[in-house]
């Protein structure tokens, strides 16, 4: 069968990369072995996916049959299918990417072990997808956790990079231990029961005990998605790691959080009380509006990509919230827009992240800086960057007829359900989030129209800049792949909603929405229809578009075209010290917004020592407050601690003392188990 | 056929109205003012001064900067097709509906702010922080808007919003509908440039927001650009008089109903354009940190009318 | 009960109570030395209850053992120990935390507790050699006794050996030995664990200049 020879492949595949990158070591071989094997592994998982969300087909592996170790299944069904395709969109972009921006390591870092890192990062998370019981699920979120601390920590010369991975590992196994105890709940304490026999115990389930497994659930997929609070490693973390592991990481890995989400309450548990899509609402969009108001804020381009990661998962958990919420109210169809709505926004942000990271992989790779103060006039030196860019840009400010367009107007219309709740209190809920949603929407685009001008538009603001080079053309390829994607998924919804509306049928008793095949977009939900066309907005923009000039020839307009210098009032000579910067671009917005951000200010002016008139130096400094790290970490890590200092008195260093300790322990066990 | 012939028309009537409703609120506040003022037909005298004037470009710039004015009217003229100025439902209906509406003009302002970054000067800089800072607070306004005209309407069709609208005059007084109306006529003079949020008439670059980022256009770019804010404030007063108060839009796609549909669309417009000079004449430009405090107001409004909508079903 | 068995009880609990008796020894004895000399005997000792057990009990593999305990710790390794203790300690151990005579005290105690702890198996267990089971599990707390109770590194090494015979020698009474390979694979843990703990000790040495174990709690900061 060819779902069966597409797994072998797959997983082959990105075996042989991990183990060819280990035995080849350096060079252009152990590069072309690492971005060939994770390649061919993501085309097939990418193929994998389509067929099987087309064909319908699943696939079931018992380990026994492959390996001698018992306890492990694997199934392939709908939702799994549509994270494959993710997986392997982003994974093949990243492969190919990875084969140019690891030059850069050459003889400083480590190539086998980024390279063997990444196949087995994505084969752990094609297996994450496909795992049928609890122990597998484990295994390959471990492995998946491991595999991208390695990556994070391959500049590991530099403490920012090493600070950033300990908060990481710390998190991700903090959340790690949340999810045992969940699956330890839902099985019963075995953990090779499978995902079928979870679906059936869980009826019989204490609602105490749903309770406790959803909360466990929301903290660690929360903590693996990045949502607020749990969000603190997300702008350490994916910054510091290389652009192609950043663009996997915020792409896959943190997707890997909202999979697990809507397995274990939709799928698994079936749906819950109201309460449980009120929570995931409401973190929904407070991670939202925080993680883009964070951004704005950012100046360093990867850091505030981080933060719209962390932006970009509140509204899919909004979209999903929404669909839980509709759910326990029994309004099903209402409940699968939301689901289509949230798992939409992933696989477009997927894309369009993936895009964004590889495309600011691309500038810290032509000027060598991640800070968006020194860069400026990169579109002339890097036009294809810039351009691919500007389409991420495009798509994750929400404008159509791009992707984001499509998936946040799918939310706005399953929000707009929110009249058909039979309780008022908690219908009014649905406005609030609205309003929130479209302010987080407004802001990504102010933050986008000064991450992309001030990094790409108008005059160099250092010497890096001026001498900035394009991308070599893997790394422009892999971000075509993904501009193309965004592209596609945006002018053609008709494709991917009917897709999703399989996917989610049955799900936790879901109904099988079959939106019509057609050029546009139609939905039909209780009380109305409503119908947008990306694709023929597209194409009538651009008929207008083609019509403009042809107008103003028939309008005998004056062609002429002359170059100058910028407008200023006179003075003589432009210099980059005259134009805006990042943070002078965010001042309105750190104004309008100071109660959130509590800014710091210090101002030291250097006068001349003649006279009082005359400065020498200006320094400003300024701070935003970070709250949650000021006033969440800050206290449980004093607190560690105090424990850990008192817990050091036992020690005392003597050899002796603790041999006496083991001694004694072992005179206390032997006679306990005698009485 | 005719569906087409009427959305070509639509469009065509709302370029040739756009210039002069520019012109003719520039002659009430004059007279307003005690001046006597330019005959409300002077816009069309600058467009065409303009289309025949040569463009000087900043050597700065790049491609996006000569782009951006085509990208912004082409979208603006998609937008005119789809709202409902003369007739409902339109053709194009199931193209766009009203947050696609409000996405498409946020493209544009997106590349207009761009485009103010562009040539590397600090007012432009200035007009794009300011514009977008102004455009994401007006958002969730917009969005409750929408929200509550949908919840009425059960679906965010334009053609169904003017439909039910149509059928149920009552709810015109409702108090929903009434403070759904300030509050996006609030926004409307946020995202349309004029006072209080912004003057178009103004001189002084450091009073600007819009006229800052289109201070180094020239010639046929400014043209066109100048010409799509006049779409833009009047696309944003059909809105407000088709969606709230729809009376006179054609239903059926007959001569008679059309021509009193334009005559109808003449008349708000103009009605909505004097409320907007008298408005311009009485208040003083606010400072911009006090703008969010505005938009703040009509976000409550907003929030009050869905909420009422919701509560007294 | 056959007078064969009766034979071979009597003999099993005549070795294990020689194996305990040199591991006494080590208690009784003050230089580096005598510890050698009381473990030769008593790996000695053991490795003849060994081929008893294995004649007795019809287990062929035991003969093995037995050879290889013979080679390993009579010979190989108080060799090692020897030159170790030439090069590095002095001939005499230093004051021990706890006298001689309380030592042999708390030595008579503790075979008192084996006693009491190993009834239920005793009693539970049909094999002849059951009587010397109580003699093993003594031994291995005298074992963890002197590695406690000494100053220098070399005399816990040597109360580790030790333990290593009580263990091996309780595994012999228990069960008539363990398979061959689990058997192989502790014999090579030991000889590691001893090389391992032969190298540390040069390094306290360096360190320290004294391979008082004392010393150590210097390092903590």
């Amino acid at each position: 069968m060819i779902v069966k020879a597409l797994f072998l492949v797959m997983i082959t595949a990105w075996i042989a990369g991990a183990i060819a990158s280990l035995v080849t070591g350096r060079g252009v071989i152990a590069r072309s072995v690492t971005a060939l094997g994770a390649c061919v592994g993501s085309a097939a998982c990418l193929l994998l996916g389509v067929t099987a969300l087309v064909t319908g087909q699943s696939l079931t592996l018992n380990s026994t049959r492959l390996l001698p170790v018992s306890g492990l299944m694997l199934r392939l069904d709908g939702l799994g299918a549509f994270f494959l395709v993710i997986i392997g969109l982003v994974g093949l972009a990243s492969a190919i990417y990875g084969y140019g921006y690891s030059a850069n390591y050459e003889g400083r870092y480590s190539l086998r072990m980024a390279g063997a890192m990444l196949n087995l990062l994505l084969l752990a998370l094609g297996l994450q997808v496909m795992a049928y019981n609890a122990l597998t699920f484990l295994i390959a979120w471990e492995a998946m956790s491991l595999s991208a601390y390695w990556l994070v920590l391959t500049e590991h010369d530099k403490t920012e990079t090493v600070r950033a991975a300990v908060w990481y590992i710390a998190m991700t196994h903090a959340g790690f231990a949340a999810l045992m105890a969940m699956f330890l709940l839902m099985a019963g304490g075995d953990l090779t029961t499978s995902f079928e026999g979870m679906r059936s115990n869980a009826a019989a389930l204490s609602s105490t005990l749903r309770n406790v497994i959803f909360v466990l659930g929301l903290f660690g997929f929360g903590s693996k998605a990045g949502i607020v609070p749990l969000h603190v490693w997300l702008p350490m973390a994916h910054p510091v790691a290389p652009s192609h592991v950043s663009a996997l990481m915020s792409g896959v890995v943190i997707k890997m959080g909202i999979y697990g989400l809507a397995r274990v309450t939709l799928d698994l548990l079936g749906g819950g009380p109201v309460w449980w899509g009120v929570v995931v609402l409401g973190v929904g969009a407070i991670s939202a509006l925080l993680g883009v108001l964070y951004a704005l804020m950012e100046h360093d381009l990867k850091r505030l990509l981080a933060y719209h990661s962390v932006e970009n998962i509140g509204i899919i958990l909004i979209g999903i919230g929404a669909g839980l919420v509709f759910h326990s109210y029994g309004l099903t169809s209402l409940a699968a827009l939301g689901f289509i709505g949230g798992l939409y926004h992933t696989l477009n942000h997927a894309c369009f992240k993936g895009l964004l990271f590889l495309g600011a992989g691309s500038v810290l790779h032509g000027t060598h800086t991640r800070n968006m103060e020194e860069m400026g006039g990169l579109i002339k030196r890097m036009p294809v960057t810039a351009l691919c860019f500007l389409i991420g840009a495009i798509a994750i400010s929400g404008l159509p007829p791009l992707n984001g367009f499509a998936s946040e107007w799918l939310v706005f219309q399953s929000l707009l359900g929110g009249f058909n709740i039979p309780r008022p209190e908690v219908a009014v809920i649905m406005p609030v989030a609205v309003g929130m949603l479209a302010l987080t929407s407004g802001l990504a685009a102010a933050c986008f129209v000064k991450a992309f001008g001030i990094t790409f538009l108008a005059i160099p603001r250092s010497r890096e800049a001026e001498q900035a080079s394009e991308a070599p053309f893997s790394m422009r390829a892999g971000m075509a792949i993904l501009a193309l994607a965004c592209v596609a998924l945006g002018l053609a919804p008709f494709i991917v909603v009917p897709a999703l509306g399989r996917v989610l049928a049955g799900l936790g008793g879901l109904p099988d929405t079959h939106p019509a095949f057609t050029l546009k977009l139609s939905l039909a939900t209780p009380g109305g229809a409503s119908r947008v066309s990306p694709a023929l907005l597209a194409l009538g923009t651009l008929i207008i578009l083609g019509l403009i000039p042809l107008a103003l020839r028939a309008l005998r307009a004056n062609r002429r075209l002359r170059f100058g210098d910028s407008w200023g009032c006179g003075r003589i000579g432009q210099t980059p010290r005259m134009e805006y910067t990042a943070t002078s671009f965010a001042e309105p917005l750190r104004r309008v917004f100071a109660e959130l951000y509590r800014p710091t200010k210090e101002l030291t002016i250097d006068f001349h020592p003649e006279s009082k008139y005359f400065v020498q130096s200006i320094e400003y400094k300024s701070e935003i407050t970070p709250w949650f790290e000021k006033y969440v970490y800050e206290p449980c890590l004093w607190l560690v601690r105090l424990l850990a200092v008192n817990v050091r008195r036992l020690q005392s260093g003597s050899l002796h003392l603790y041999l006496v300790y083991v001694a004694i322990a072992l005179v206390i066990l032997l006679l306990s188990a005698r009485w | 056929m005719t569906g087409y012939l009427l959305e070509i028309g639509q469009a065509a009537l709302a370029l040739l109205l756009a210039p002069g409703l520019v012109g003719f609120i520039r002659v009430v506040k004059a007279r307003l003012q005690g001046r006597r003022g330019a005959p409300p037909w002077q816009p069309y005298y600058d467009l065409r001064k303009l289309f025949g004037k040569e463009a000087v470009v900043s050597r700065n710039a790049s491609w996006l900067f000569r782009f951006a004015p085509y990208l912004i009217f082409a979208t603006t003229v998609v937008v005119t097709m789809l709202v409902p100025l003369v007739a409902a439902p339109l053709p194009f209906d199931a193209v766009g509906d009203l947050l696609t509406v409000v996405y498409l003009m946020l493209l544009g302002t997106f590349f207009l702010a761009l485009a103010g970054l562009d040539p590397g000067t600090a007012f432009g800089g200035m007009g794009a922080s300011r514009e977008m800072t102004v455009a994401a607070i007006a958002e969730p306004t917009i969005a409750l808007a929408i929200f509550g005209l949908a919840v009425g309407a059960g679906s965010t069709n334009l053609g169904q919003i003017v439909a039910q609208t149509l059928s149920h005059p009552g709810a015109v007084i409702n108090p929903g509908h009434l403070l759904g109306f300030a509050a996006l006529f609030i926004v409307t003079l946020a995202e349309t440039g004029r006072l209080p949020v912004d003057n178009p008439a103004t001189h002084l670059e450091l009073t600007m927001i819009h006229e800052a980022m289109t201070l180094e256009y020239s010639g046929r770019y400014l043209a066109l650009i100048e010409w799509a804010a006049g779409l833009k404030l009047l696309i944003f007063f059909s809105l407000l008089s088709n969606l709230f108060l729809p009376w006179g839009v054609a239903t059926a796609l007959t001569p008679g109903a059309l021509a009193i549909a334009v005559i109808a669309l003449i008349a708000k417009l103009a009605l909505l354009g004097l409320a907007v000079a008298l408005i311009e004449t009485r208040i003083a430009k606010l400072r911009l940190f006090r703008v969010p405090e505005l938009l703040g107001v009509s976000f409550v409004l907003a929030l009050l009318s869905v909420t009422s909508s919701f509560l007294l079903r | 009960m056959n007078s064969n068995d009766a034979i071979f009880a009597q003999l099993a609990t005549l070795g294990s109570s020689l194996v305990l008796l040199f591991g006494i020894a080590l208690l009784w004895r003050r230089s580096l030395s005598a510890y050698v000399r009381a473990f030769r005997w008593q790996s000695l000792a053991l490795a003849l209850t060994f081929a008893l057990i294995g004649y007795f009990g019809h287990n062929r593999e035991l003969y093995i053992v037995a050879a290889i305990l013979v080679v390993l710790k009579v010979i190989v390794i108080p060799g090692y120990l020897t030159r170790l203790y030439e090069r590095v300690g002095g001939k005499r151990e230093a004051q021990p935390y706890v006298n001689i005579a309380t030592s042999l005290i708390i030595a008579g105690l503790l075979v008192l507790l084996s006693y009491a702890i190993t009834r239920p198996l005793v009693t539970v267990s049909k094999l002849p050699t059951r009587n010397g089971i109580p003699l093993a599990v003594g031994l291995i707390l005298i074992g963890v006794f002197v590695i406690i109770s000494r100053r220098k590194a070399l005399s816990q090494i040597i109360g580790f050996l030790v333990l290593e015979n009580g263990v091996a020698l309780l595994a012999a009474l228990g069960t008539y030995g363990i398979p061959l390979i689990v058997e192989l694979g502790v014999f090579l843990d030991v000889l590691m664990g001893f090389l391992v703990m032969q190298i540390l000790v040069y390094q306290i040495k360096d360190t320290f200049e004294s391979i008082d174990v004392e010393q150590l709690s210097r390092l903590r900061h």
